[in-house]
Formats: structure tokens, C-alpha cells, sequence
């Protein structure tokens, strides 16, 4: 884990909260799991900035949170996309794919 | 953004369930990440402390959180607040010292400028007032004569271009006559040809108007009455303009009541005045400059006029002369001006003093709570939090000083106000609480917290956690930066405490010598009884001195009264007027001043004066007014040093018969025989030498006035009531002006209760002072001899004795005291000039300076000295097992 992949990735952090949670709700540290997997174990959030991007996001209504047992018996606080988040999700990928085209035909065209 | 507001107010409201479900959702993530770990096959202590590592510090996450939650701010505002209270009731004396210094200076200050401002800035009600003149001749010696000027001479300066309006005034003593005792009523007669001289418009009804005294003919009945005047006579009434007030049996209308602040002249009621063409009659003249004119430019302009004047009617002016033109503010309100600039530079000095005091207790508290900080750093707070945190603490002393400040200004506000001499300062300046200067003390008190809180905050929140966490907070030796300022204020509050006592004994030795002043004569159980008689009444020579005499005898005949004796202007310690006269045999033209005065024989033995040399005139010698004098031995030496002073004559030619107000005896103004010297009085105040003093029998010129001097075997003031009752027996109109007695004429001198005035304040000013710097010196030794209980401990232990310690705890202060003490004994010296003319005394006086230096060090040396028995005391063990 590269020091500068991670500084990459606090920029589209949102992005990849709202897509691992896009599933079924997860609790903080499934967040975490959940992002490590889809992204084939390159990305690993600390959660110094995940708990902090989970309660923004809840504040501004893209996340609802409930508390319920986790898989073990545990009482956890769960995250489930509001149907704003979802909205949210979707604007942001179609952002992301427009960067990437855009990125991919200029680095190719060099 | 309702929703954002509400969770605004819910992270608020419910701040502890945020915080506890905040603090769940972390353990439940600690949890997990352990069991994942166990998992793995760790053990569970091992997977508990993986699982922190990885989560990073409970403490660190949830601070982030807290960071991105709106509603924060007041959230840690809280918890700082909240800390604050803890850490400040933990250390009282810190925090009462230092909200004492803050509060003390910011008090001292605001209502010392608040006099200031009433009284220099803002003393008169009038618009337009520093264009309000009054009129006098400076003569070629540079005194200043009063011009008066006649009904024409009003008509033709007010065709000059630089005034606006002028007002001719006189001033009566009436009485009431539809009261069941006739009362004193000052009346201010004011020609109303211009309204809008003064530019107040009346509270009640109207102000005079042109319509009620036009020019050469006879004023209309009708009066408007001054707000104090309303209130005593008529308690308020509201229905009172329409009313008919009687002042010596004639019917007046009232028209108008004037507001409180409109004081002119001092006087109860304003009447319309009455100007003629006549020449021989001369009024007071207040002059008012049009706006953009100088005070030079009206003085050309007016000059060729008054020329003119002195053509006509040589005897009333000077030689040669030159129009002077001052302000009322110049003339009332400028006078106390330099007492009071005196007192806000030590206030201002105090402020300093509290304001160093503060920032020396937060210096040495900060350094103190090194260690702390460094743990609390290390433990995840933000570099901003604890500057933040340092903030609340100072501003919450800042806060605490200036709400008790703001309380002890009123208090110190109204006292002041008690204590200013009466008569000093103009009776229209309404002395307040003047809000600008409260705000600027309180925002210097806030500054000097932040500015001191702060600056060893900034460099305290990044310090080398490692180092001090290892460390005791007790090696940690405070930074050079930290003690440098350390070092200066301490000298500051020095120097500046040792100029605040100079003044103050300074000034304290000066009302001394005004209180132990010789006076010369009896002032105990003595007063003046001031009558005033009317217009057309007692108008011949010989009506007027029986009258006079009846008053004298009736009181004198009272059982409750030793002797009584007629004092027209002479009630001491200031008394006579300036008259020149004329010394038989010497050059003519010579024309030597002395003070000369209007008395009965029995004046004399009223006041205990013993003769010195001759006789006094007798009761029948008096009643025929004979022309006799008497004079005080100031005068018999300066010019008969030989002792030949008895049988010489003087000539005083202001003494004319001028009926029907000022009737004269025959051979007033002619030659008269001295009879005797009497002993020197007090005749100019209680500070100048005293003058030339020439006594003769009040009937050689009478005044529309006259004064009894009453000795009594009670107190005097409490037969007031029958006086006035033995006088309306003797003329039912006949009321008595304010009464003091003679101890009260002392001490309302201006001289003296100025005197006592600054003496009482700097006193009080300077012992705050020196008990601020005594605070200030003692924790600063505090503060060093905390740091170093470490190094005392181990040089004890390698065999310093404790007189070695006592000094090394106390050099390097005494270095700095002594600084102070140097830098304070060349200020007062450099002040030495202003105090002289201020004070009445020079602060260079070595007795003064060595006392106070004295005073200065004893007060040093205690305050150092208690900290530094705490440096002796250590114990050797106990110091080095603080590692």
C-alpha cells in the first residue's frame, strides 16, 4: 500500500463508500472490508477517514443508519444508502467514467 | 437546510447520546476488528491491541468525527468552558488575581475618563458652546479686566461681522413673597433680543423672545423658571406654565420651564432684561461668534470698537489694553482640566500595572502547565484545540475581569462624583458612565489576555511531546523568551508604582500643609450669614448702614449667640477686594493695590484677630462713618517698616457715593487716618502669602448686600430658622442667601478640596498600584522557583546551604526590581515639573523619593520573599525523586 494510491483515493472516497454499500447495509468496518474486496485488496481505508466520510455523509442524507446485531451477535450501527445516496451514487459514477475517458484518451494519445 | 439546522440543534440538544452512540459504534468496531483477529489465531489481548493499532486510536477517530459535525464549535466551547471552571477553581488565587488586576484598571480608567469627558469634552448643553465668549481687557501688566458693556455699546458690536448674538445679563437676589417665609431666589435677567444665543428650547412653555423686553422700554411681567427651581418650589408640578409666581410682591407669569441641564449663570428663574439707552448703566455681555470665526478674528474686529468705548467713558477702562474673547469651556471647564489629565495618566499607569500582572500570572501558568500539554497532545488533541482551549481560559478571566470591572466603575463613578470640589467644573456637565472608554479598557483587558494567553500557547501546543513526557514538569525551565518578558514587566510595574507613590505623597504632603496652614484666625463654631436686600429699598447712606446695623444687633441680641459683627466681603480665608490706593505723601500717580475690606468693629472679636498696635474704630465711629482704617501687619511692614504706620492716611478713590445702589459716607473717597494694625489673616487662600489688608468701617460704601459674621455657643447652622425669623420681623421681605459656616469656607476653597481631591485618589491609585506589583513580583519568584525546585534540590544535596539557595531563588528579580527602581526614581524626576504645577508640590524631593523607594522595597521584599522560604524548604530527597 502505497502512501500516494491511498492520497489518491480520499478524493473518490465517496465514491467507493456509496458503491460497497450499494449491496446491502454494512457497519463500519464491513465498509472497510467490503472496499478492500472490490477493489482486489489495492485499496485499504484507514478508518480515521471512513468513520468521519460515514457521518458526513449521513448528515447530509445520502446514508440512514440503524443499529442491529451483526453477524456475530454484536450490536453494530449499520449503513444503508438513502434514496438520495443512491441518486448521489449514480451522478458520481457518471462522473467518474467521463474522467476516466477523458484521462484514458490523453494519456493514450501521447 | 432544515434538515443540517435540526441536526444543528439535535448534536446540541442531545449531545450526550451523540457522543454515546459515537463512542458505541467504535467499541462495536473494536470488537469486531478483535474477533477477526482472534480469528486469525491470536490471542485476545494481541488481537484487542491489533485491532486499536489498526483502528488507529479510539480517541484520534472520534475527534475526527467531532470535527465534521456541525454544532461542533459549540460543542468543544462547552467542554473547554467546562474544563476552564475545573482548572481556574482548582488555583483561586491565579484566577482571583488576575480578574482583581483586570477589573481594577478597567474600573479606574472608565470612570476617571468618564469625569474627564463630562467635564473637558462635553461640559456645556449649549449648541454652538465654543463660540459662547466671554468679554475682558488685558491690560498691559497681563490682567485681565471685565468688560461690561451699556445698552448702545451692545446695539453697535452686535453690527460687527464676526458675532452672532450677543446677550446682556444681570444677576438679582429676589425673594419669594407668596410663602409663608421669604426665599432666597437667584434671578438671571437676560436680554432676549436673541433666542437662539443659547439654542435650548424650553421643556414647558417658551423661552424668553424679543417681544418680551424690546429695546428702551419696560419688560413684560412674565418669568421662565429653571428645572431645579420647578421641582423645589413647585415639586414638578406639570401644570405650572400659566401660573403666577409673586417675587417681591409683584405678580410674574411664568411661561416656560427650561430642562435640567440648562444652568445658566446658576440661577433659579430667568427674567427678560431691561437695557436702555442709558449710558451709565453696564450689563454682563455674553458674546456668541459666528460659526468658521477665530477667536483672533473677533478680537481685531471688536478691538476698534472698544477703543472707541474708552474714549467715551475713560474711568471704566484700562490704559491700554486688548480685547480678549474666551470661551465659556475655556473659562469653567478647562480649570480642573490639568487635575484630571493627572489623574487618567495613573489610571492608565494602573491599567498598565493590572494589565502586566495578568499576562506575568499567564506566563508563569502556562510554563507551568508544559507537561500537560504535552500529554494531552499525546493523547490526540489538535495543536488547535489546545490553543483553543488557552483562549477560553483567558477569556473567561477577561470576561470575569470586565464584568466586575463595569460593576466597581459605577461604584467609583458615583464616588468620584461626591468628591469633586464643588464650583470646580461647570454645573451643566452631567458626569456619566462614558460607554467609548468602558469599551476600549475592556477591549485592552480582552487583548492583553488573548495577546499573553496566546503567545506561549502557539509555541507550547508543538513541543517535543517525547522529551516532556519523560521529563517532570518541575525540570522544564521556563523559555528565554518567557523570561525576558518576565524580566521587563516586572521593571515596568516597578518604575511605574514608584512614580504613582511619588505623586501620590507628593500630593498627600501638599493637602498636608494646606490642612496645618496657619490661618490667623478662629474658624470654629463661626459662620457667615450672606444678605442680599432689593431694588428701591434702603437706598440713602443713613437708611442703609441702620438697616445693616438692626440685622447685626437683632442677631447678636439671640441667646445662642456670643457677638455678631458685619462682614460685607470680608468672610476669610479669602476676602477683601483688590482696590488701588493712594499713600499720602507719596508720588501721585503711584497707585499701590491691597485688599480692602467692609467690617464692623466687633469683626474683629468675632474672629478672635488680635490688634497688634493702635486701636480699633468704635460702634459710633462706625455708625457715623468715619474715615478710618485699620491694616494687617503684611501691610504696616511693607510700608512703614519703621513701626510709624499709625496716623498715616490712604486715599481710595473707588470709594464714590453712588446712590441709590452703592451710597457712600461723606469724605469716603477722601483722605483716611489709619487707627491701628491688627495681626495677619489669611486674606488669599490658604497657599499664597498673604496680601496688603486694608479694614474700614462698612458704612464708608455700601453694597446692595451685606454678610454677618455669628459666633455661637451651638452649633451655628442649627439657628438658621430663627435668624430668618428675627429678620422678616424686621422687614417681611428680607430672606437670607445660602448659609455656610467658616469651616465649610475652608474646605470648599477650590485649592483645598482640589488638594485633598488628588491626594485622596492618588493614594488610593498608588497603594492598588503597589499591591498589583507586589502580586506581579510574587509569582514571577513563584513561577522561578517552581521551575527550579529540581536544581535546588540538587545543589542542597551537593552541599549549598539555604542562605545560598534564598539568594539564587532572589537574584535575578532583585536585578529587576532594582531596574524598576532606577527607571522609577528618573520618571518622577522628569515629572518633577508637571507635578509641581499640578500637585502644588515637587515629587523631586529626596525625602519623598527615599520613603517611597523604601516603601517600594519593603513591599518587594515581602512579596519575594514568601516564594522564595518555598525554594529553602525543599527537601534534597524529595526534589530529586520528582524524576
Amino acid at each position: 500500500m502505497g502512501k500516494e494510491r491511498t492520497d489518491l483515493l480520499r478524493g473518490t472516497l465517496d465514491l467507493l463508500i456509496l458503491k460497497a454499500l450499494a449491496l446491502e447495509p454494512l457497519h463500519g468496518v464491513g465498509v472497510s472490508r467490503r472496499i478492500a474486496q472490490i477493489t482486489g485488496g489495492a485499496f485499504q481505508v484507514s478508518f480515521g477517514s471512513l468513520f468521519p466520510s460515514l457521518h458526513r455523509m449521513e448528515e447530509k442524507g445520502w446514508l440512514e443508519a440503524e443499529w442491529r446485531a451483526s453477524e456475530n451477535n454484536r450490536r453494530a450501527k449499520y449503513y444503508r444508502l438513502a434514496p438520495s445516496g443512491r441518486a448521489q451514487l449514480r451522478a458520481e459514477e457518471r462522473d467518474w467514467k467521463q474522467v476516466v475517458k477523458i484521462m484514458t484518451g490523453a494519456v493514450g494519445s501521447a | 437546510m432544515p434538515g443540517r439546522i435540526g441536526s444543528f440543534f439535535r448534536s446540541l440538544l442531545r449531545k450526550g447520546a451523540v457522543e454515546q452512540a459515537l463512542d458505541d459504534e467504535l467499541q462495536s468496531a473494536v470488537e469486531l476488528l478483535t474477533q477477526e483477529k482472534m480469528k486469525e489465531g491470536l490471542s485476545h489481548p494481541e488481537a484487542r491491541r491489533q485491532a486499536l493499532i489498526e483502528l488507529g486510536g479510539v480517541e484520534q477517530v472520534k475527534e475526527e468525527v467531532r470535527a465534521i459535525r456541525p454544532g461542533m464549535f459549540l460543542e468543544t466551547f462547552a467542554q473547554d468552558l467546562r474544563y476552564t471552571f475545573r482548572e481556574l477553581r482548582k488555583r483561586p488565587t491565579f484566577a482571583l488575581t488576575a480578574i482583581l488586576s483586570l477589573a481594577l484598571g478597567i474600573a479606574a480608567t472608565s470612570a476617571v475618563f468618564s469625569v474627564v469627558y463630562a467635564v473637558l469634552v462635553d461640559p456645556f448643553p449649549y449648541p454652538g458652546s465654543d463660540r459662547i465668549m466671554e468679554l475682558s481687557m488685558r491690560d498691559s501688566a497681563g490682567k485681565d479686566r471685565y468688560a461690561g458693556l451699556n445698552g448702545p455699546q451692545m446695539q453697535q458690536l452686535r453690527q460687527t461681522k464676526s458675532i452672532e448674538s450677543i446677550a446682556g445679563m444681570d444677576q438679582w437676589n429676589l425673594t419669594t413673597t407668596d410663602g409663608d417665609l421669604p426665599e432666597d431666589v437667584r434671578a438671571g435677567y437676560l436680554s432676549p433680543d436673541d433666542p437662539n444665543h443659547w439654542g435650548t428650547p424650553a421643556l414647558m412653555g417658551r423661552w424668553l423672545i424679543p417681544s418680551d423686553a424690546p429695546y428702551g422700554k419696560d419688560p413684560q411681567p412674565i418669568v421662565v423658571i429653571g428645572y431645579k427651581f420647578w421641582q423645589r418650589y413647585y415639586f414638578g408640578d406639570p401644570g405650572v406654565v400659566g401660573r403666577t409666581l409673586q417675587l417681591v410682591h409683584k405678580p410674574y407669569q411664568i411661561v416656560g420651564v427650561m430642562p435640567p441641564r440648562f444652568k445658566w449663570g446658576d440661577t433659579d428663574i430667568y427674567l427678560p432684561l431691561h437695557v436702555t439707552a442709558d449710558p451709565s448703566i453696564y450689563f454682563g455681555a455674553s458674546i456668541k461668534l459666528r460659526p468658521g470665526v477665530t477667536v483672533a478674528q473677533a478680537n481685531a474686529d471688536i478691538q476698534p470698537y472698544l477703543e472707541q468705548f474708552a474714549k467715551e467713558a475713560h474711568a471704566h477702562y484700562p490704559e491700554k489694553f486688548r480685547s480678549n474673547l474666551r470661551s465659556i469651556t475655556e473659562l469653567y471647564a478647562k480649570p480642573l482640566g490639568p487635575t484630571l489629565y493627572l489623574l487618567l495618566g495613573a489610571v492608565a499607569s494602573l491599567l498598565l500595572i493590572g494589565c502586566a500582572n495578568v499576562s506575568i500570572l499567564l506566563l508563569a501558568r502556562s510554563a507551568e502547565r508544559q507537561q500537560e500539554f504535552a500529554v494531552r497532545s499525546a493523547v490526540g488533541a489538535e495543536r488547535l484545540r489546545i490553543v483553543r482551549q488557552l483562549l477560553t481560559e483567558s477569556l473567561t478571566i477577561a470576561f470575569a475581569g470586565t464584568i466586575l470591572g463595569v460593576l466597581l466603575a459605577w461604584r467609583s463613578l458615583a464616588l468620584i462624583i461626591a468628591w469633586l470640589p464643588e464650583n470646580s467644573f461647570p454645573s451643566e456637565s452631567v458626569i456619566k458612565m462614558n460607554w467609548p472608554v468602558l469599551l476600549f479598557s475592556v477591549g485592552l483587558a480582552f487583548a492583553t489576555a488573548v495577546l499573553f494567553g496566546l503567545s506561549p500557547a502557539i509555541q507550547l501546543s508543538r513541543p517535543d511531546i517525547a522529551r516532556l513526557m519523560q521529563g517532570s514538569g518541575r525540570r522544564v525551565m521556563g523559555s528565554a523568551n518567557t523570561k525576558r518578558t518576565h524580566k521587563a514587566m516586572v521593571a515596568a510595574q516597578v518604575a511605574l508604582t514608584l512614580l504613582l507613590l511619588s505623586a501620590a505623597s507628593a500630593a498627600g504632603k501638599g493637602f498636608l500643609r494646606l490642612v496645618k496652614a496657619d490661618l490667623g484666625y478662629d474658624p470654629h463654631a463661626t459662620m457667615s450669614v450672606p444678605i442680599p436686600i432689593h431694588e428701591n429699598t434702603y437706598g440713602t447712606w443713613k437708611g442703609r448702614s441702620e438697616y445693616f446695623e438692626q440685622i447685626r444687633a437683632a442677631i447678636a441680641s439671640m441667646p445662642e449667640v456670643i457677638d455678631a459683627g458685619i462682614s460685607t466681603n470680608a468672610t476669610p480665608p479669602e476676602n477683601g477686594w483688590d482696590t488701588r490706593f493712594e499713600l499720602f505723601g507719596s508720588a501721585s500717580g503711584q497707585q499701590p493695590e491691597a485688599r480692602v475690606n467692609f467690617i464692623s468693629p466687633e469683626y474683629l472679636t468675632v474672629l478672635h484677630i488680635p490688634l497688634a498696635q493702635g486701636r480699633l474704630f468704635d460702634h459710633t465711629e462706625t455708625m457715623r462713618g468715619a474715615p478710618l482704617a485699620l491694616i494687617n501687619q503684611t501691610m504696616a511692614r511693607q510700608y512703614w517698616p519703621n513701626g510709624n504706620a499709625i496716623g498715616q492716611q490712604v486715599k481710595i478713590a473707588v470709594l464714590k457715593d453712588e446712590p441709590p445702589y452703592s451710597p457712600a459716607a461723606s469724605g469716603s473717597d477722601g483722605w483716611l487716618q489709619i487707627v491701628g494694625v491688627v495681626s495677619d489673616v489669611r486674606d488669599d487662600g490658604l497657599r499664597n502669602p498673604i496680601k496688603p489688608a486694608i479694614y474700614v468701617p462698612y458704612t464708608i460704601k455700601m453694597r446692595m448686600f451685606t454678610q454677618i459674621l455669628v459666633r455661637t455657643r451651638v452649633p451655628p447652622l442649627s439657628i438658621l430658622r430663627d435668624i430668618r425669623a428675627r429678620l422678616v420681623r424686621l422687614d417681611r421681605e428680607q430672606q437670607v442667601m445660602q448659609v455656610r459656616d467658616l469651616e465649610a469656607w475652608i474646605t470648599g476653597l477650590q485649592e483645598y478640596s482640589q488638594q485633598r481631591f488628588i491626594a485622596t485618589l492618588f493614594g488610593v491609585f498608588s497603594v492598588l498600584a503597589l499591591v498589583l506589583a507586589a502580586v506581579g513580583l510574587y509569582s514571577v519568584v513563584s513561577y522561578g522557583v517552581a521551575t527550579r525546585t529540581n536544581e535546588f534540590g540538587i545543589r542542597m544535596a551537593l552541599g549549598a546551604n539555604s542562605s545560598d539557595v534564598f539568594r539564587m531563588a532572589l537574584t535575578s528579580t532583585a536585578v529587576n526590581v532594582g531596574a524598576g527602581l532606577v527607571a522609577g526614581i528618573i520618571l518622577s524626576i522628569v515629572f518633577d515639573k508637571l507635578s509641581t504645577r499640578w500637585v502644588m508640590e515637587s515629587s523631586r524631593n529626596p525625602l519623598i523619593l527615599a520613603g517611597v523607594t523604601l516603601i517600594l522595597i519593603a513591599a518587594a521584599a515581602l512579596a519575594c520573599f514568601l516564594p522564595a522560604r518555598r525554594a529553602v524548604r525543599v527537601d534534597p530527597m524529595v526534589a530529586l525523586r520528582h524524576e
